[in-house]
């Protein structure tokens, strides 16, 4: 349990730390992260192999009740497995070889909904179609959602997370409804107020610094670099995204949502990652954070 | 009696029996309040060791000169005065990405003298810049076109021709950035290295390497491009880079991950496959959540000679060969005392510090810095090693530096300092020895030290 507290405080730790390196002066910087995420995965798996006894312990389904009564620590127990998985996915290293974080994506969706690739499980996609999630990272089932199936096919399931209402929605062959016992919503309704909301989420993103000079394909012979490459990749590639890039991960923790997360290190640590469930509408981060930061753009 | 002993024991090292180092001189303000913009973040001597650069946070190149030695104190070596003072780099904002850009100086290279006047490069995490340093000491008098103070005069009034003539004038130094290499990096510049031919040098930053020629300024050559098409794969990063000494088709570039990779420029246009890996393999007993921070290069160099290279990681120096890539030939533990404080160095993340290293003239001796404003120096050939301080208090003209220990076991011996009691925010991160005497310039903080060899 030592290792499982240190494990948990490292996590708190690293992820406060990645949210000050997105205010710091001279922009992300891509070797500290990088760092920071190996801590935060050989957190992650010690704490894992420490708490494998007690996931298999935990209670299949909660009524509604007791989950909104529990509401916040499930709402940042969903959110730190996500975000752990997200590091886990992305510098597994050992683990895995490529990016999966157990979204469930066609192939040919990837690059497409590439940018969100990293921050799956918490940020809203720019693109027009739907976004994603897996829906182990926040499903009903008993399944724990440690053990994300990693997997490439199309799910007809999937879990949204608006950013601004912060209600975690279900999205089911195109149409939305909330997890169980919120009420369904119609896709229609959805779809207008969520487009518009994620553009203002697309400014709120840190990209690749390279997302004006995408650079996807590795060339064979030596480069020559002029100083007018910016402005003409600019122009050729701006709808391009570089998919799930450190800092995209970064803005999946953002500068508001951090502090709940930093916040939870006095709650019971039994309780938070005894539940793997999540069954209801929940609210995640029901203060201003997120907005804050949205508003800051 | 034993701190006797423990200077018997520790002297001798870089250059023989009987050498022991001497404060010379401290160069920076002594406020308690260290503004930012005055910490040092690079030094370096010119390839003579007549100058001394430094650049700091601030986006400024102090230039320190050696004067002659006196003649009245032959024993001593000279002085190293001001020579030039110049801004470097202003900070940028990037409209673009919404960036701000710092001035921190990353690094100084110092070329080749090849005229009377003094080149050098300087970055900072985006651009590059060629400044020549020039002096003045005569100025032209008796123009017949303009009048003393310079304003035009009028022709028809002009009755007679002169020559001009050459006056003698106080000594103005002059920095002048002859050019601007910019916009060839996306991510942070980290190294800058001359190369041997003395034409080209090369940049790296976090993913890439890029080889400029130094008159051309709106191109560069990649090659090296190490960022994955996918950013989710990425798993380490170039963190530092330098050209061989001799061979100019070869350089090196560490990792994060704790590799170095050997590159020859003949064997292809991108040389993004290496000719030579060097890499010791992990210990497993040694395993602990910060494993990969502690095993990320922060530096590397080559021997003068070019026959090995030394690499500095967190905790240690490894001295590699050249020819043997499975492991390092030479092993030197800087502060393995901090090894279990890791926890505690990762949350105040002096972890993240990114130590320097360096060579001394003979390549038998390499210096490395720590923390509390303590040195390291390792005599490759006695395998003796010395801790020293840079301290205002031992500051005294001629004054012989002595050796510190930190104790790590429960009881402390005097004159001894416990691991505890160690001020991690003194970090001595930049060091530079005289490729020729026993003269080393440490960087502590927002003052510069410089030691001298006590010849006996």
């Amino acid at each position: 349990m030592e290792c499982a507290f240190d494990a948990q405080n490292l996590i708190s730790i690293s992820l406060r730390k990645i949210q000050s390196s997105r205010t710091q002066r001279g922009g992300i910087k891509l070797h500290k992260n990088l760092l920071v995420t190996y801590v935060l995965r050989n957190a992650r798996q010690c704490y894992m192999s420490k708490n494998a006894l007690q996931t298999q312990r935990t209670p299949p389904y909660e009524d509604a009740a007791t989950v909104r009564g529990r509401q916040e620590y499930l709402e940042l127990t969903g959110s730190f497995t996500e975000f752990a998985d997200d590091f886990d996915c992305n510098f597994a290293g050992v683990q895995s070889d490529t990016w999966h974080c157990g979204a469930h994506q066609s192939m040919a969706q990837h690059m497409e909904l590439g940018h969100q690739d990293a921050s799956a499980c918490a940020m809203v996609s720019p693109s027009d179609s739907d976004l994603m999630v897996s829906e182990a990272c926040w499903s009903c089932a008993d399944k724990s959602s440690w053990e994300l199936p990693i997997s490439n096919t199309q799910a007809n399931q999937k879990t949204v997370l608006d950013l601004d209402t912060h209600v975690v929605t279900t999205v089911t062959n195109g149409y939305f409804h909330s997890d169980c016992c919120a009420q369904p919503k119609q896709p229609q309704a959805a779809a207008p107020c969520y487009t518009r909301k994620r553009k203002m989420d697309t400014s709120y993103y840190i990209v690749d610094p390279e997302f004006y000079l995408p650079d996807f394909v590795p060339l064979s012979c030596k480069r020559m670099r002029s100083e007018d490459d910016d402005d003409d990749d600019l122009e050729s590639d701006s709808e391009q995204l570089d998919s799930a890039n450190i800092s995209n991960l970064i803005s999946v923790l953002g500068s508001g949502g951090l502090s709940e997360f930093v916040s939870w290190q006095q709650m019971d640590l039994e309780q938070i990652f005894g539940s793997q469930t999540i069954c209801s509408k929940h609210t995640l981060l029901a203060g201003s954070g997120w907005t804050r930061a949205i508003e800051a753009f | 009696m034993q701190q006797k002993l423990l200077n018997e024991a520790m002297a001798g090292v870089a250059g023989g029996n009987d050498f022991q180092w001497c404060f010379s001189q401290v160069k920076g303000a002594i406020d308690e309040d260290v503004a930012e913009a005055d910490i040092i973040s690079t030094v370096e001597f010119n390839y003579s060791g007549d100058l001394l650069a430094t650049g700091d946070k601030g986006g400024r190149v102090v230039i320190f000169q050696h004067e002659q030695e006196s003649k009245n104190r032959p024993h001593l070596r000279g002085e190293y005065n001001v020579y030039s003072t110049f801004q470097s780099h202003e900070p940028e904002f990037d409209y673009l990405k919404s960036l701000e850009i710092e001035e921190k100086i990353n690094k100084i290279r110092w070329l080749p003298q090849q005229n009377a006047a003094h080149f050098l490069l300087s970055t900072n995490d985006k651009t590059i810049k060629l400044w020549k340093i020039s002096e003045r000491d005569k100025r032209a008098d008796g123009y017949n076109l303009k009048d003393e103070d310079g304003r035009l005069r009028d022709p028809f009034r002009i009755t007679s021709l002169r020559v001009p003539v050459l006056m003698p004038m106080d000594l103005m130094v002059e920095a002048s950035p002859r050019r601007i290499f910019a916009n060839a990096h996306t991510y942070h510049i980290n190294s800058i290295s001359v190369n041997s031919d003395h034409e080209t040098y090369l940049s790296a930053d976090d993913l890439r390497i890029n080889l400029w020629h130094l008159e051309i300024t709106d191109r560069s050559f990649n090659i090296v491009d190490i960022k994955p098409a996918n950013m989710e794969e990425l798993t380490e990063v170039i963190t530092a880079a330098e050209c061989h000494p001799h061979q100019c088709n070869v350089f090196v570039y560490s990792s994060s991950k704790g590799t170095i990779r050997l590159c020859d420029m003949r064997a292809a246009a991108l040389c993004d496959r290496h000719s030579k890996f060097f890499e010791e393999p992990e210990d497993p007993s040694s395993r602990s959540f910060f494993s990969e921070i502690i095993s990320s290069i922060s530096d590397v160099k080559f021997s003068h000679s070019g026959r090995y290279m030394m690499t500095r990681d967190y905790l240690s120096v490894k001295v590699w060969d050249l020819n043997m890539e499975n492991r390092p030939v030479e092993t030197y533990q800087v502060h393995e005392y901090l090894r279990s404080k890791l926890c505690s160095l990762y949350e105040n993340d002096c972890i993240f510090d990114k130590f320097e290293c360096c060579w001394n003239g003979s390549d038998s001796a390499i210096m490395t810095g720590s923390y509390n404003n303590f040195f390291r120096m390792f005599d490759r050939n006695t395998r003796r090693d010395i801790t020293l301080e840079a301290s205002r208090e031992s500051s005294k003209p001629r004054a012989t530096l002595k050796p510190r220990k930190v104790s790590t076991g429960g009881k402390r011996k005097k004159d001894e300092i416990s691991v505890d009691s160690l001020d991690f925010n003194k970090k001595i991160l930049h060091t530079a020895w005289h490729p020729k005497d026993n003269v080393i310039a440490v960087a502590a903080t927002n003052n510069l030290y410089i030691f001298q060899d006590k010849i006996n």
